[in-house]
């Protein structure tokens, strides 16, 4: 309970960090400290699978390529105009929405279970349960979700594309280009001889 | 379950011995350097040397603590503890014999029923020491090497993982301690053997994921002085050093453990000494020894990658061998076993 307690008020600042922090690679780092707390309150439950997920796969790759893009971008401290309007309407519907969610969790019917029978379920949060009720009773959604994310990649992909490199491109813009673009620019080239359009006709048509 | 301060006894002794080997894993990397390069290593201080890392040890705690002026002040003094906590809490799990043969103690930290996630969790946060160090110093060098760093422990993260994988699949648990004794297969003993390409693959990232040479971009000192650590000194400098060795010595103990038996001795010496294969840490640190002279000796020997040599390796050729690796030891045991 103790542990909760600590881990349930380091998640809450720091999501609040996320929020008010003026400096990009703070408030990220903010969010960082959010995960590992929420990981820490799966320990806490004995679901120590998915605490090693949720640091693995959240602290250990996503927020790191946040950080990467927010280093890449050199984003300093910046403080757009903000039109009054539009910001009392985000107050406002930041207002629906956390009166939405509180209202939601007050008036659910459902009890939430106790600590300990959460603990038995899980027994010790073993990765052949979870791989049991994710690989049968929620496959469709699993297959749909993997269809989504991979949606996003290929939208990204198509998204940061800036046509083939002129002719001969030099061997210093070689040597710069990481594979991934070298890579982007590859399949561009291809895209080219079978589609025969330009990729930002493609991205004209897309939108 | 041992009482609470046996474990915390245990951990600390575990932290002071792994920091001490940190300062003579300097003195060795040194001396047979200077062996492999035709010169002598440091041999002055003390017979063979062997003072040399106490000399070194006083000289960084002496050394000026220089803090840049345009620094972001906290992030500069986490960035290193982050790096030297994780690397030390990763070694935890790793199992250094079987169970109450340590004077009667379990010669591990922590049993854990997840112990492979649990080491590439912990290090995979540990690297954000690296990340921050460099950007919180304000320098274009070390921010530079921060990049490198992040961007190439991304990428060679995935094939660690999926080489893990085949090891996982034959032994059908996350437990470390389990693994070793699945190693006791129909095959062979070693599971390096059968799995030779994910073993390949799996050595290959890992040395990527601890910035070792050919993979030392990070802090290539040719081209950015000394990357993320340029603007560190004194006693931050040197809890990198002792994060990038631990580092090497767990990578070392985690590989010993998934694919060579990790404490398991050889069973043939059984006749002579009854019981030499169960003596604990023993087998485990000679096993270790074999991949930090490997480290050395790589060290020694190779050039370091361009850094569009290094993305186009992980990603295109790495990635791809530690796929097909699963997925033929996925059909292997589906369809053959």
């Amino acid at each position: 309970m103790v542990t909760f307690v600590i881990m349930a008020v380091f998640s809450v600042v720091g999501a609040l960090g996320v929020i008010l922090l003026r400096q990009p690679i703070h408030a990220a780092l903010s969010l960082v400290g959010t995960l590992l707390s929420v990981a820490v309150l799966f320990v806490t439950l004995q679901a120590h699978f998915l605490a090693a997920i949720q640091v693995i796969v959240y602290a250990g790759a996503i927020m790191v390529l946040f950080l990467f893009v927010i280093m890449l971008l050199n984003i300093e401290e910046q403080r757009r105009p903000v039109m009054p309007a539009l910001r009392w309407a985000a107050y406002a519907l930041g207002l629906v929405a956390a009166a939405g969610l509180i209202a939601g969790a007050l008036l659910d019917p459902r009890q939430a279970p106790d600590a300990a029978v959460v603990r038995e379920t899980l027994q010790g949060g073993n990765a052949e349960l979870i791989a049991e009720v994710l690989f049968g009773e929620f496959m469709l959604a699993f297959q749909l979700v993997s269809v989504l994310l991979l949606t996003g990649l290929v939208g990204a992909v198509a998204l940061v594309q800036r046509g083939p490199p002129p002719g001969g491109a030099t061997r210093a813009d070689a040597t710069r280009a990481d594979a991934t673009r070298a890579d982007a620019a590859r399949a561009d080239a291809a895209g080219q001889r079978s589609g025969g359009r330009p990729p930002d006709a493609l991205e004209a048509g897309g939108r | 379950m041992e009482p609470l301060w046996v474990t915390f006894l245990k951990a600390l002794v575990l932290c002071l011995v792994l920091l001490g080997a940190f300062a003579y894993m300097t003195l060795i990397e040194r001396r047979i350097l200077g062996r492999m390069q035709h010169r002598y290593g440091p041999n002055r201080t003390g017979p063979l040397g062997l003072l040399q890392p106490i000399a070194d040890a006083l000289k960084s705690v002496f050394k000026e603590d220089i803090t840049v002026t345009n620094a972001d002040k906290v992030i500069y003094v986490v960035a290193p503890m982050i790096s030297i906590i994780f690397a030390l809490s990763a070694f935890g799990a790793i199992p250094g014999g079987p169970a109450g043969s340590l004077f009667g103690l379990d010669p591990w930290i922590i049993d854990l029923e997840i112990g492979v996630l649990y080491i590439l969790a912990v290090t995979s946060v540990g690297v954000y020491g690296i990340f921050l160090g460099g950007w919180a110093s304000n320098s274009k060098y070390a921010l530079l090497g921060s990049m490198r760093s992040s961007a190439q422990i991304i990428s060679y993260e995935l094939g660690l993982g999926l080489s893990v994988l085949s090891v996982i699949m034959i032994a059908g648990t996350l437990n470390l301690r389990e693994i070793v004794e699945v190693n006791v297969w129909s095959v062979s003993p070693w599971l390096w053997l059968p799995l030779l390409v994910a073993f390949g693959a799996f050595v290959v990232s890992a040395i990527a994921e601890v910035n070792r040479t050919p993979f030392d971009l990070p802090e290539a000192e040719q081209e950015i002085v000394a990357g993320y650590m340029t603007e560190y000194s004194s006693i931050k400098w040197a809890l990198y050093q002792m994060a990038e060795y631990v580092n090497m010595m767990t990578v070392s103990a985690f590989i010993s453990t998934l694919f060579l038996g990790g404490y398991r001795g050889p069973t043939f010496l059984e006749p002579w000494i009854p019981g030499i294969s169960e003596w604990p840490i023993i087998w485990l640190v000679a096993k270790m020894a074999i991949f930090m002279f490997l480290f050395i000796w790589l060290r020694a020997t190779l050039p370091r990658l361009r850094y569009d040599q290094l993305m186009r390796f992980g990603w295109l050729y790495l990635f791809e061998v530690a796929l097909g690796a699963t997925l033929l030891t996925g059909a292997v045991i589906a369809f053959v076993l």
